[in-house]
């Protein structure tokens, strides 16, 4: 069974791009458009890893990891940040790994098997 | 000289040749024959020397030693004694006989006896007269002492004079001391025209001239006669004033204001006068520095580059300065506040106040309103201006035009948050390309024709983000005038539609104009009107996609105009704005898209709006959709700057 990974981004062609690159390599996906709706996601399914943007407009990356950090069901969750700021890593500071904006494709692929596998 | 004597006997032979002998020894002689008839001839013969016989009738010759004695004491007595009173002739030196020669006449010891006389009386002469010069000496020693005393106590009171005036000076708080600085030269003087009495800086500068005549010390008077002040002081009684020229040690010739008057008067005369003397070429020096100093103070005032204002307790601007009137308009007796910053109250930051309150300097960075409506940011500096005793009168207020450095502040500022800003839009943007291209090359690899078309659809718009990005980074990156020629406005209207046109229709907004086709020409900068156009309907574009509560969405564009000016409605049902947006919708690099937006699009159109002169209103409600009215003057004349 394919593992599940959520996109949180609030730029569509980044959830596309992601979205399509992550299912072309055998992973499903689900998006969320800012940190609101990826908790309503949750609801729904139980992904097995997460990337996450941090500045979105209404709900921000911090602030649904602080969401999820303040349940027992989904902290565990391990969560990739992938963002056009850099330095920014410290505000999640349970993320896996973090990549900055535009990053390669291999990098993203990598870090994605190193942690759920393929 | 030779001494007169009387000789006294009652023998004639004896009075014969004893006066012929005496005669022979210079003596003048006068002789009598009794004591009777040589008193009667001492008076009007006054004899240094009387040499008499003792024993004579009428009157004997004691009687007339002691007559004489007691007449005149230092006429000298010498007795001839007859045989056989020799007692009676000791008995004489009892009553201060000089001396006794005894009969018969030894001429040798009568020549001694008189010579022994002669002696004593010259001596008593010479003691006498010794005494006289002793006294004569003592009296024009005395005077001699009274004279310098007198001159003295002049001197004493010049200098006393000098304190007097230099301490009423003080008293009356001249407290530049001109006065003590004023080179006045005091001198005394006496009737005979001399010197008695000088100050010390008279002495300093002109000599010591206390002896001299009064006439020596002024220029050309010696040549002229004296008939200067102190000459005309005596004579007339009265004090004078006049203009002279004196000459200093150093030979250099000094004009000088002269006063004197008269004083210690003695039998309705003149006793001294007292001259002061003015070096008026000092003062004048003093005037002329006076006068360069309040002209550099005044140059000051007015020519610095600063907006210089002088206010008392009361709020009220007693001076100010020519760049100051320029800017705020005449403020002297206006109230500060009133003209600084419009207020009808005091600045509760007022620094002068601040000044007022502990005598320090403040400073203040503060928005003032010119009087033509212009707004400056100046930064106040304020400084105590004390009176003599030391309190604070008034206080400067120095304003500094700093609205450029904030301006280019606010440039640089600006730079800064634009450089983050953009690079962070930028770095989502290549994401989403590369995202598409990644698309176009798995969807070619699979001949997946959907995917290819919607890789071309989303790369096509990202370039398009890009564009819009780089135009408005390149328009804030130039300031740049619009340019006001003719346009047909409702060509210009035709040509946004068509632009945004297809990227509604991409994400299945409903668009419909409302463009007429006789909006007539107006004065617009076409380029940069249509791209602020086009940014504001791409900004309805985003709001409506954004928006996920609406299932369709619509975004109306409508043209009219008027006489005098052109109106554009843009209105959509997209997300709509929240209060904070809206307020902040037109502030540089404020952006509600996140990741999409630079903060540019809306700031820019704005500012192209206002530099045609017009104005956007903005209308929205959260959830509901957002309306943006533009109106544009056509005349570009009415256009005022941003």
């Amino acid at each position: 069974m394919p593992k599940t990974i959520l996109i949180v981004d609030d730029d569509p062609n980044i959830r596309e791009y992601l979205e399509t690159l992550l299912t072309d390599n055998g992973y499903e996906t689900i998006v969320a458009e800012n940190g609101e709706k990826a908790l309503e996601v949750l609801a729904a399914h139980t992904p097995d890893l997460i990337t996450l943007d941090i500045e979105m407009p209404d709900k921000t990356g911090p602030w649904f990891n602080r969401a999820l950090q303040r349940g027992k069901t989904y902290a565990n969750i391990p969560i990739i940040v992938i963002t056009g700021h850099t330095g920014l890593k410290y505000v999640i500071p349970n993320a896996v790994g973090s990549l900055s904006k535009p990053f390669e494709q291999k990098e993203l692929l990598d870090l994605v098997r190193e942690t759920i596998g393929s | 000289m030779s001494e007169r004597l009387l000789l006294v006997d009652d023998e004639e032979d004896i009075r014969r040749f004893l006066g012929m002998f005496l005669a022979d020894l210079g003596y003048e002689v006068h002789a009598a024959e009794n004591g009777a008839q040589a008193l009667e001839m001492f008076n009007a013969v006054n004899p240094s020397i009387v040499l008499t016989d003792i024993k004579m009738p009428v009157m004997d010759g004691l009687e007339l030693l002691k007559q004489i004695k007691a007449k005149a004491p230092e006429t000298e007595v010498v007795m001839i004694s007859g045989h056989g009173d020799m007692d009676l002739a000791i008995g004489c030196l009892q009553y201060d006989a000089a001396d006794f020669v005894t009969k018969p006449i030894n001429h040798d010891i009568l020549d001694a006896a008189l010579k022994r006389v002669e002696e004593k009386i010259i001596l008593r002469r010479e003691l006498k007269q010794y005494t006289q010069n002793l006294e004569k000496l003592v009296q024009e020693k005395s005077r001699r002492v009274i004279e310098l005393e007198r001159q003295l106590a002049a001197g004493e009171m010049v200098e006393t004079m000098c304190q007097a005036i230099s301490g009423l000076s003080e008293d009356f708080g001249d407290k530049a001391g001109y006065f003590n600085e004023m080179p006045c030269f005091v001198a005394v003087h006496n009737r005979s025209l001399t010197v008695v009495a000088t100050n010390q800086l008279y002495k300093e500068r002109l000599g010591d001239m206390v002896g001299h005549h009064s006439w020596e010390v002024y220029v050309g008077q010696a040549i002229r006669g004296f008939d200067g002040p102190v000459w005309k002081t005596f004579e007339t009684g009265k004090g004078q004033r006049s203009r002279e020229t004196m000459l200093c040690k150093n030979g250099r010739e000094l004009p000088v204001m002269v006063h004197t008057s008269p004083i210690g008067e003695r039998d309705g005369k003149v006793e001294l006068v007292l001259e002061l003397a003015v070096d008026v070429s000092e003062i004048k020096r003093l005037q002329e520095e006076l006068r360069v100093t309040q002209q550099k103070y005044m140059d000051l005032f007015e020519a610095t580059p600063c907006y210089i204002a002088v206010r008392d307790r009361d709020y009220r601007i007693v001076a100010n300065n020519t760049l100051f009137k320029q800017d705020f308009g005449e403020g002297v007796g206006k109230l500060c506040h009133e003209v600084f910053r419009h207020r009808d109250t005091p600045c509760p930051d007022c620094p002068v106040d601040a000044t007022f309150e502990d005598g320090t300097a403040h400073t203040l960075e503060a928005v003032v309103t010119c009087r033509d409506g212009r707004s400056k940011n100046v930064l106040t500096f304020s400084a105590p201006i004390r009176n003599a005793q030391g309190e604070i009168v008034e206080v400067m207020a120095l304003s500094t035009d700093i609205t450029q450095i904030r301006e280019l502040q606010d440039h640089l500022t600006s730079l800064g948050l634009m450089l983050g800003s953009i690079s962070h839009g930028v770095k989502g943007m290549l994401t989403a390309l590369e995202g598409g291209v990644y698309r176009l090359e798995s969807g070619i690899k699979r001949q997946d024709m959907t995917r290819i078309a919607d890789a071309g659809d989303t790369i096509k718009s990202l370039v398009g983000r890009v564009r819009n990005l780089v135009l408005n980074v390149l328009y804030y990156a130039k300031s740049r005038d619009m340019a006001g020629d003719p346009v047909d406005v409702s060509h210009l209207a035709q040509n946004v539609a068509q632009v945004v046109e297809p990227k509604a229709a991409r994400e299945k907004i409903a668009f419909t104009c409302d463009l007429p086709p006789d909006l007539g020409m107006a004065d617009l900068d076409t380029a940069n009107l249509s791209a602020a156009l086009v940014n504001i309907l791409e900004n309805a574009i985003d709001a409506c996609t954004a928006d996920t509560a609406k299932d369709a969405h619509a975004i109306s564009f409508k043209a009219s105009a008027d006489a005098d000016a052109v109106t554009f409605d843009i209105a959509d049902n997209g997300m709509g704005m929240s209060q904070e947006t809206r307020e902040k919708a037109f502030t540089l690099f404020f952006s509600s898209k996140g990741l999409k937006g630079t903060g540019l699009g809306l700031f820019i159109a704005n500012d192209v709006v206002k530099k045609h002169g017009g104005r956007i209103d903005l209308t929205s409600e959260a959830g509901e959709g957002t309306q943006f009215h533009i109106v544009v003057p056509r005349r570009k004349a009415e256009a005022t700057g941003s």
